[in-house]
């Protein structure tokens, strides 16, 4: 009998020392977990931190106004916000088309042979890193631009009434709509990929059937494909946009960085990102509290943006596990 | 009449089936205009020079000094990002399953995963650099570690997800049998799953430093740069994404024939990076299928 | 077989502990009793007031439709449900008469002493040398050579060592279906465990495979107590010795294989005996 206590002994001691290093181990795991959490905390609260000066001591003005004068020590920072939004925006604009395209070409068009190589070739343009896209764009895409491009816009577009103002200009090949241009096609693999992938979640029964009735390939992927996966269509698009505003590296060298507003595309701006990558090194004082406060707002604006993309990509996420 | 409806829905059929194939082919061109820009300009410029010399020559020189600051740099991004993320995706898919804080945390990982780097880059800035800068009385300012730092916060959410990922990818048999051998969860976790999900969770390390190998932004205002050799992690240290946005930046056309072989050298780690965690993984998803 | 004298010396706790339940001289000592247990997913009653005697060193399998509640039972044996959340026993289940459900039972001895092997086999992402050694080591501070000869012994028990004697440094990813399984066996029984659960072990084998797992367990149960659930009438009339019909979440019928597979006391049990089964 003393020997089968001693067994029992042991093997308890070993299961309260096993229960130990379990809650230890879970304890581990479960800060690396909140270190997460912790990292995008920590980022608004520094920036807000870094920024309170400019932040608390101007508010809206620093926002609305659009001096940005290191000298005087005036900021207003209406100039890169709305490069910012604007490069975004013509991004958004063409790459959305394109990435739908592109996912239609991937599902319901190509053959299969052809599908995972181009996928996968598409998907490296997202690997490719920002700097490369940048120095792409200043030293080819520039020149590009500006020798077949701004020409022809400023010479057609340019003579419309109203939308005229935004295609006119010298061709310097720099501006925001070369911005805009480069971020397109660095988050075209973004909303691609996801449309893609969204695009093959609908049930193959579901698109049988009005392939059955005679539909055509683009009636079944705007009737049928398109409304079935909507939401994480959108879902894809601001993810797309969230990675365009939060870009630094590849609108740097193209934008120009220029404070001035104008109602042109060809003319050169600034953006967020870019004021704070070509300034930041030689900020001091309120200058670098100005462009930290920049940090906070973009950080700001980027979580809510992709917060919406999460979100509509969530309910795809519980569709597929239904399913 | 109906021929006519019928004519029409086949012309629009035919205009959309051949405006998607355009656009394929004309993120194919861009990729390949890239790439060729890249890989033509680069090899240009590369020769032992690249390897050997230090930015301080500038145009006389090469990149030696930023490409052993990236390693380093790079290096201890991973040995930092690499364990934290493995843990923090380990608790996600074997401790807070179906939990509201591992749906949470699993969330919010994925907004984190396309935060702006450069913002990334000011945090560090004002808790490790300002800090450092006030502690050693200004002797210490930007630093290595501080750009690695920096990084790892980049290559973590990529970490977390694909082990989170893999890790629920291994069946739940082979926790029930290790769990009805007495093994504690613990052991399970890191002797048996982890290892059941090698492969995978080696492919989110490959990804993560694929990922955070190519960042420029974020080291400007952590790792700096420096025109000399370094090792320390405490002390100012090149870096190629760095050293290349320095040198575009300059009017000097010779130092911008630097700039494209650094560029080279970046782009073709990065891409064989992740074509090898790519083809990891889908070994691995086949195999699991 | 005569290495398992040694493999399970340790054998049933000693005698005189549960004296109600030796009755005769053959019939044997209760190893495991449930009773009014009941379980629930969320709230779905899976398992509804079950009370059975499980005997000592025999086969005793469990049958029944698809959803009945078998597996579950099973599962409640080694409490391996606990494992997931909104799952929860109540009642009682007595393993020589200590109550496991009791939050104080150490899931570790638990575990020691009642081994389970599943449906499909799921060999460890290891060498089968380790496949075995793993458990083993975790319970008990053993030498080297120790560890090899219980490895050899289960392997031995499992009947596998012969066809793996010169590959235990190979993964046992390598393995086909019938041998992972058995090194399954292999890995419960090197524990050298009291019971095994035995959770469909041949629904995923080809008929070979089975037949060797069925003759493994006809000699395991000289030193083991088995229990085995299988939706395969056949296979539960060959191998075991007691046989438990449920259905719906009762048990229907508990009594001697033979007797339930030639006259079954309840209509359903004969129903779903004979096939006449919705």
């Amino acid at each position: 009998m003393v020997i089968a206590t001693d067994i029992i002994d042991s093997g308890q001691r070993r299961s309260r020392a096993d229960a130990r290093h379990d809650a230890w181990f879970r304890w581990l795991l479960r800060t690396c977990a909140l270190l997460v959490l912790a990292a995008l905390l920590g980022a608004a609260l520094s920036t807000l931190w870094g920024g309170r000066e400019v932040l608390f001591g101007d508010g809206l003005r620093f926002l609305t106004t659009t001096q940005w004068n290191p000298v005087e020590n005036i900021y207003g920072a209406w100039a890169p916000i709305y490069g910012t939004l604007v490069t975004s925006l013509i991004a958004i604009v063409i790459a959305v088309p394109l990435s739908f395209g592109i996912a239609l070409f991937l599902t319901e068009i190509a053959p299969a042979w052809l599908r995972t190589p181009v996928a996968t070739a598409i998907e490296l343009l997202a690997a490719i890193p920002s700097i490369i896209y940048g120095m792409w764009g200043l030293f080819v895409f520039v020149p590009f631009m500006a020798a077949h491009v701004d020409p022809l816009l400023d010479s057609s577009l340019g003579r419309l009434p109203l939308i005229g103002a935004l295609f006119r200009g010298p061709p310097l090949g720099l501006g925001l709509l070369t911005a805009g241009i480069v971020l397109a096609v660095m988050i075209v693999p973004f909303i691609s990929s996801v449309m893609r992938e969204v695009f093959q979640t609908v049930p193959a029964r579901l698109k049988e059937s009005a392939y059955a009735l005679g539909s055509t390939t683009w009636e079944v992927v705007w009737d049928i494909i398109l409304p079935y996966t909507r939401q994480a269509v959108i879902g894809g698009i601001f993810l797309g946009l969230g990675r365009a505003l939060g870009e630094t590296m590849a609108v740097t060298f193209v934008l120009g960085n220029a404070y001035d507003l104008t109602a042109s595309l060809l003319m050169p701006g600034t953006s967020i990102s870019s004021s704070i990558a070509n300034e930041f090194n030689e900020a001091a004082g309120l200058h670098r509290s100005a462009l930290i406060a920049l940090g906070f707002l973009l950080f700001v604006v980027t979580f809510i943006v992709l917060l919406i993309a999460r979100w509509m990509l969530r309910s795809l996420k519980q569709k597929e596990g239904t399913a | 009449m109906s021929a006519r409806i019928y004519r029409r829905r086949f012309a629009l059929n035919i205009v959309a089936q051949t405006l998607a194939s355009a656009a394929a082919l004309l993120a194919l061109v861009f990729l390949a205009w890239i790439l060729w820009v890249t890989v033509s300009r680069g090899v240009q410029a590369i020769g032992v020079a690249l390897f050997t010399k230090i930015t301080a020559y500038a145009d006389q020189g090469g990149l030696a000094n930023a490409i052993v600051g990236s390693l380093i740099i790079d290096g201890m991004a991973i040995a930092l990002c690499a364990p934290i993320g493995v843990m923090a995706g380990a608790y996600l898919a074997e401790y807070a399953r179906g939990t509201r804080l591992g749906e949470t945390i699993r969330f919010l990982n994925d907004i984190l995963l396309s935060a702006p780097s450069i913002v990334l880059g000011l945090f560090v800035y004002v808790i490790v650099v300002l800090p450092m800068t006030a502690a050693t009385g200004g002797s210490v300012t930007f630093s290595a570690l501080a750009g690695s730092i920096a990084l790892a916060l980049i290559g973590l959410p990529v970490i977390v997800r694909t082990t989170d990922e893999m890790l629920q990818l291994v069946p739940s048999t082979l926790r029930e049998a290790a769990l009805s051998l007495g093994i504690p969860q613990w052991k399970l976790t890191v002797q048996v799953l982890m290892r059941a999900a090698g492969s995978g969770i080696v492919t989110g390390v490959l990804l993560a430093l694929a990922r955070l190998a190519g960042e420029t932004a974020p080291l400007l205002f952590t790792a700096f740069g420096n025109n000399y050799m370094a090792y320390g992690p405490l002390a100012k240290m090149a870096s190629l994404p760095a050293a290349i946005y320095q040198y575009t930046n300059d009017p000097n056309p010779a130092l911008h024939a630097i700039a494209w072989a650094g560029a080279l050298l970046i782009t073709v780690f990065v891409l064989a990076l992740s074509l090898v965690a790519r083809a990891l993984f889908a070994s691995r998803k086949t195999h699991h299928d | 077989m005569t290495d398992l004298a040694t493999a399970v010396h340790r054998g049933p706790a000693p005698a005189g502990s549960q004296p109600a339940a030796a009755q005769g001289a053959d019939a044997a000592r209760v190893k495991i009793a449930a009773r009014d247990l009941n379980f629930y997913y969320n709230d779905f009653h899976a398992v509804k007031n079950i009370r059975m005697d499980i005997p000592e060193r025999k086969v005793t399998a469990i049958i029944g439709p698809s959803g009945c509640g078998k597996s579950t039972l099973l599962r409640v044996f080694n409490r391996i449900y606990a494992i997931y959340p909104k799952l929860r026993a109540e009642g009682q289940v007595l393993l020589d008469g200590e109550n496991i459900l009791d939050p104080a039972y150490s899931l570790n001895r638990l575990r020691s002493k009642v081994g389970m092997v599943f449906q499909k086999p799921v060999p460890f992402p290891m060498t089968i040398h380790e496949n075995i050694a793993y458990g083993i080591r975790h319970h008990e501070t053993l030498s080297r050579a120790q560890i090899d000869e219980r490895v050899e012994q289960a392997l031995r028990a499992a009947a596998l060592w012969d066809e793996v004697k010169d590959k235990l440094k190979r993964s046992a990813l390598g393995l086909s279906g019938g041998q992972q399984q058995r090194l399954c066996i292999a890995r419960g029984i090197a524990l050298r465990p009291q019971v095994l659960l035995l959770d469909e072990p041949t629904s995923a084998l080809d008929p070979i495979a089975t037949g060797r797992i069925e003759q493994l367990i006809e000699e395991l149960k000289r030193d083991y107590t088995i229990v085995i659930v299988t939706h395969n009438m056949q296979q539960a009339a060959r191998v075991s010795d007691l046989t438990a019909f449920m259905y719906m979440g009762e048990l229907i019928e508990f009594g001697d294989t033979e007797k339930i597979f030639t006259k079954p006391d309840k209509k359903q049990t004969e129903d779903y005996i004979t096939g006449r089964f919705g």
